[in-house]
């Protein structure tokens, strides 16, 4: 049985990020280094064809922030879900560099498994760490993104592999989850027949014990919008998303659809993934489900290393060189 | 911004006559295009910057994560590729399955015939506008923005990593972990990584994405097309993502406006953040040129349909008699009003497909760029 393999968040700062960061730490934070809220979004995954091989390119799984990130009650783009994070704004790069980083990755973790164990709700499951150190003068920005995720012992294994949405659903249900998610995204929602016949039944993760409760285990479905897009590797959330199945509501197998179908297939192939994964051979250790696993999720750099990432905004932000180019 | 600030607004509408468009008619074909194409929506913007000819939650329109597979550079368009010219209908948008309606698309179908990866199109320095001796070729100066200065080979410049801390930290977290997808995926799969690409096509193809926007220009009555480029897989099959440089969005415009009408500039509905943008002069013109085109066979389409209509079974639409163009001072609204199909169709083309033929025209502008959403996907 193959071991499952997610496929981790990439961050994706949007230069009006940085504008809001630099106006946040003249006019608000000055010299605090409190850490602060601060909300990200991501969306289904995304590929692309390539017209002139045909082949089929899949984009990053991107987790994107934008210029709204510090601004409070923010509602989240179109097709996206909002995530909330934790940010943390250093003033002098010897304190970046020198920062308790694992203090700080375990209290977002400690928070995640509380919403699990505790609150037992899916709202906090997808959250994110941001360390920063800013240099307003030369318009250089370097931050490193953790996105916490629980290591399951044993690894999740899935049966056989991850197979097109097509072919475990029928077009008018997938057409139905389709239309349910683009007027109102969730990141997890749970998806069963219709107890008459037609269009399915989508219900939030919440209503798991009264949506499933006359439903046979082969006909419960646990989606989530996924934002990757590659075939063989579900992506980030789906890890929390199992942690807080096994912990809340155990089974052996778990059906999983991958949601990645933003808008209507042209051809009608639908490019959601579909898989039936369990944990192990299905025996729990007693302890498993109140003992908080390790968790992992740094993001790695460039190089492929766990280290922090810089953004060069010099071309776009200093006056003077800005001036040059406008001659 | 003073004769933006200066200029009135647009009332009457004249699209057919001169490719303007009033902001009422361009928040109809922004809701037409957000509605036909839902990666488009609209934003309301920095509030200090709202425009108050414009709704406050519909002040400009934007897409993000824009594919862009290839540099326009890498596409030097010569006379034999015109076999590569490919007609593609939009017949379905404007319901004409009208030949008239197609529009052309070059380099389809055609492989790159550089090497992208051993030319990744340098674009050595920036011709001055004044300085023909390139003769056509991109040399000269545009400021000191340059590709080739420190950081070497221009593509998939990555910021000095000699100035990021050296902290790495391995022992951050195990870095086996057996549940986390490698970057690369199986060779089986069909569905590759951006960030394997290269390896998987044996030549560079470098994925970028771009944010696009879509602002009104008040004083050329015209939309106004913004870009932010990110950088996606670079050369070292690593995840960059950083903001691209002025010169590397340069590199995705096609030579024909690179330096000439794409340029930097500050993004109007932000405090701060500056864009790389087409010059909004010549799109009335433009624009006008191609409405005149596509109206002639939307009428033509709907003439025909009339004449079947009227020859079919009586019917007390027949007498009505419709003039061909929307009135003069219609704003875009009343357009909305349901009407049965055949009296909407005798209008000629609708101002709720000015965006959607605007896009087709920035695509031959931005060639690599899959800003028109309406063939690519």
């Amino acid at each position: 049985m193959p071991i499952v393999q997610f496929a981790p968040f990439s961050s994706l700062v949007q230069p009006a990020f940085w504008h809001a960061l630099t106006d946040l730490k003249i006019d608000v934070l000055r010299l605090s280094d409190e850490a602060i809220p601060v909300s990200g979004s991501y969306s289904s995954g995304r590929s692309v064809k390539d017209r002139e091989t045909g082949t089929e390119i899949a984009l990053g799984c991107n987790l994107s922030v934008g210029g709204e990130a510090f601004q409070t009650a923010v509602q989240a783009p179109s097709h996206s879900v909002p995530v909330t994070g934790v940010f943390k704004n250093f003033n002098t790069i010897e304190e970046f560099k020198a920062a308790d980083k694992t203090a700080l990755f375990n209290s977002i973790a400690d928070e995640i498994w509380n919403s699990i164990v505790v609150d037992r709700s899916t709202a906090l499951l997808t959250r994110f760490l941001l360390i920063t150190f800013a240099d307003l003068k030369k318009y250089k920005y370097y931050y490193w993104f953790a996105f916490p995720a629980f290591v399951a012992k044993p690894a999740w294994e899935i049966d056989g592999e991850w197979k097109p949405a097509g072919e475990e659903f029928d077009d008018d249900t997938l057409s139905t989850i389709q239309s349910h998610v683009q007027t109102s995204p969730t990141p997890f929602f749970l998806i069963r027949p219709s107890q008459k016949c037609g269009v399915p039944e989508i219900a939030s993760l919440e209503q798991y014990d009264e949506f499933f409760a006359n439903v046979s285990p082969e006909q419960r479905t646990i989606a989530f919008l996924d934002p990757s897009a590659l075939s063989t590797n579900p992506g980030w959330p789906l890890r929390n998303l199992l942690a807080f199945l096994r912990t809340v509501h155990p089974a052996y197998t778990y059906r999983v659809l991958c949601w990645r179908d933003a808008e209507l297939p042209v051809s009608g192939a639908w490019k959601s993934r579909f898989g039936v994964v369990h944990q192990g051979t299905g025996e729990l250790a007693k302890d498993a489900e109140t003992t908080k696993p390790a968790a992992v999720g740094w993001e790695k750099n460039v190089q492929g290393k766990l280290g922090p990432r810089m953004a060069d905004l010099a071309p776009m932000m200093d006056p003077t060189r800005l001036a040059n180019q406008a001659v | 911004a003073v004769r933006d600030y200066l200029s009135p607004v647009l009332k009457e509408s004249k699209f057919k006559e001169h490719g303007r468009i009033t902001p009422e008619e361009f928040v109809a074909a922004g809701d037409f295009l957000a509605y036909k194409f839902p990666v488009w929506s609209w934003e309301k913007g920095d509030a200090s910057k709202a425009r108050d000819y414009l709704p406050t939650d519909k002040q400009y329109l934007v897409t993000r994560g824009v594919p862009c597979l290839r540099r326009a550079t890498a596409l030097a368009y010569t006379d034999a590729d015109e076999d590569a010219e490919r007609l593609l209908s939009i017949g379905d948008l404007s319901s004409t399955g009208n030949e008239a309606d197609e529009w052309v698309e070059t380099h389809a179908g055609r492989a790159s015939d550089i090497d992208s990866g051993a030319n990744p199109g340098v674009i050595d320095d920036i011709p001055d506008v004044d300085d023909h001796t390139g003769e056509g070729a991109l040399a000269s100066a545009m400021g000191n923005v340059s590709l080739s200065g420190a950081n070497g080979d221009g593509v998939g410049e990555i910021p000095d990593m000699d100035e990021i801390p050296d902290m790495e930290e391995e022992d951050l977290e195990a870095d086996d972990d057996e549940a986390t997808a490698a970057p690369r995926v199986t060779p089986t799969s069909r569905i590759i990584d951006s960030s394997e690409v290269e390896v998987a096509k044996g030549n560079l193809l470098q994925v970028r994405t771009y944010d696009v926007m879509i602002s009104y220009d008040k004083y050329y009555q015209t939309p106004r097309i913004w870009l932010i480029g990110y950088d996606e897989a670079s050369i070292n099959l690593a995840f960059n993502r950083t903001p691209l440089t002025p010169p590397q969005i340069f590199q995705d415009v096609s030579a024909d406006h690179a330096f000439k009408t794409v340029t930097i500039e500050a993004f109007p509905h932000s405090t701060s953040l500056q864009a790389a943008s087409v010059h909004p002069c010549k799109h009335a013109s433009v624009m006008k040129k191609v409405i005149e085109r596509m109206n002639a066979g939307v009428i033509e389409e709907q003439q025909a349909q009339r004449k079947a209509f009227a020859s079919g079974p009586a019917s007390p639409k027949d007498k009505q008699k419709k003039w061909l163009f929307r009135r003069a001072s219609g704003n875009g609204k009343e357009d909305k009003t349901p009407t049965t199909p055949g009296e909407e169709e005798m209008e000629g083309m609708r101002v709720d497909f000015y965006l959607v033929v605007f896009l087709k025209f920035i695509a031959s502008i931005v060639p690599t760029i899959e800003v028109d959403s309406t063939t690519a996907f």
